[in-house]
């Protein structure tokens, strides 16, 4: 089989970085921080959904 | 280091020793107890499925009395209170719909009113995270609404409490391992979940039944979307996977044997996509717990084609001595022990037949003892005392 990576949303995510940037018009500080912690709080989100798929 | 860590320890030991197909000291316990722990602490069903303190304090008594190497944090693992926070619809709960000592049962749609309807294939297989919070979601929780309807306040209460609920749960269960190793020198067995994608679209998508159509009618978007989950139940299954890869990942194997898939289907649907994910879990060092439910033998030149040590294959109805001839030399095994034997045979029945397994499977090592299937509370408990002691008796090398 090989690897999907053609969907919109990869795994662990649910509103992709790239997505939630272009919200911001400019970032004055450290970029790369923000994009981590979204993406760390974004995957609790995709948790959720797919714990609740598969374990309950 | 403590009694009690040393005991742990040893038990560690001995568990990933025999995991790895090798020789321990002794024969590894390892009982998958579920409803049978409520019984034994004396709580009813309905307190353990609702109650998960209830739950995690029925485990850890076992732990505590029984003289085992591992067990589950939780094998009654669903919790109704979270179930109910999020508002699903696809659980019988006792006490609420069942009586108070049955177990919680899973409910399956009619076909025509499957979670998953048979023209939303291609939007699974597009986008499989948003299907399931757009499309899924909506239909089997009673409170959540799908986008562009009304927000209303169980809407956002499913969310809010269901996402809080989750947390307050993992959170305990991540204390009750610890409770395990501190207070019972006892193994949490396994870590993090995966299932095969197959059993996702036939569980809680298409149904068994809507699932079967397709296999004949629409073949070819089945297979797209066990290639289209894939990749997400990898991502899944190595987030709760154990950090230190001594215990596996639990793979709860539900319609891939016979009589529900026959070997060609097997081959064709179920295989390629599930023997990828574990090979790519292996690649990363972890072991997969193979947990075959039901009768898998006619499948096993199949799973032969794995890597060495990749999983631990627990044998349910199978002939765990059949299973040892075809995959031993590579797979440790668990399992074996008929669940009826346990239910309703003599104690000298459960040691003979315990005698027999180790005598048969387990010369070499790379076994592991269990029952066949997850122990509910049919399951006696003099018999499973009787399972205890015939490793000791019998399984010391």
């Amino acid at each position: 089989m090989e690897k999907q990576t053609s969907q919109s949303r990869p795994p662990g995510t649910c509103i992709p970085w790239e997505e939630k940037r272009k919200e911001f018009p400019q970032i004055q500080g450290n970029e790369e921080l923000i994009k981590q912690i979204w993406e760390e709080v974004d995957a609790l989100g995709y948790m959720y959904i797919w714990q609740v798929l598969l374990s309950f | 280091m403590s009694a009690m860590e040393e005991l742990y320890q040893q038990r560690l030991q001995r568990y990933v020793k025999a995991m790895r197909n090798e020789k321990p000291d002794r024969v590894p316990i390892r009982p998958f107890v579920a409803e049978f722990t409520a019984k034994y602490a004396g709580y009813t069903a309905q307190e353990v499925v609702q109650d998960y303190r209830k739950a995690m304090d029925a485990a850890m008594r076992c732990a505590a009395d029984f003289d085992w190497d591992a067990i589950v944090a939780n094998m009654v693992y669903v919790w109704s209170g979270l179930t109910q926070a999020i508002g699903l619809r696809y659980y019988a709960v006792p006490g609420v719909d069942l009586p108070i000592d049955t177990g919680f049962q899973y409910l399956e749609p009619p076909e025509d009113k499957a979670w998953m309807q048979p023209d939303e294939y291609d939007a699974l297989i597009a986008d499989p995270t948003g299907y399931l919070f757009n499309v899924w979601l909506p239909r089997v929780s009673a409170d959540v609404v799908p986008p562009g309807a009304q927000a209303t306040l169980r809407n956002n209460l499913s969310f809010l409490k269901g996402g809080m609920a989750m947390l307050d749960y993992f959170y305990a269960l991540g204390k009750q391992v610890e409770r395990l190793r501190n207070e019972c020198g006892t193994v949490s067995a396994i870590s993090g979940i995966l299932k095969a994608p197959l059993d996702i679209l036939a569980d809680k998508l298409r149904g068994y039944k809507g699932l079967c159509s397709d296999l004949f009618r629409r073949p070819e978007k089945v297979i797209a979307a066990c290639e289209a989950l894939a990749p997400h139940l990898l991502h899944v299954a190595l987030s709760g996977a154990d950090p230190q890869k001594n215990v596996p990942i639990g793979l709860w194997l539900h319609r891939g044997c016979i009589p529900f898939l026959s070997p060609a289907q097997f081959e064709r649907f179920y295989w390629p996509t599930l023997k990828w994910i574990i090979e790519e879990l292996w690649a990363r060092g972890h072991q997969t717990l193979f947990y075959a439910e039901g009768e898998w033998n006619p499948n096993l030149k199949w799973i032969a084609q794995l890597p060495e040590r990749s999983i631990i294959y627990h044998v349910d109805r199978g002939d765990i001595f059949e299973v040892h001839r075809a995959v031993g030399e590579k797979f440790c095994l668990s399992g074996g022990i008929p669940n009826e034997l346990l239910a309703f045979g003599s104690p000298d029945d459960v040691r003979a037949y315990c005698k027999k397994v180790i005598d048969g499977v387990a010369r070499d090592g790379g076994y592991i003892m269990d029952a066949g299937a997850i122990m509910q509370d049919d399951t006696q408990v003099e018999n499973l005392k009787a399972m205890t002691d015939a490793v000791h008796e019998y399984g010391v090398y």
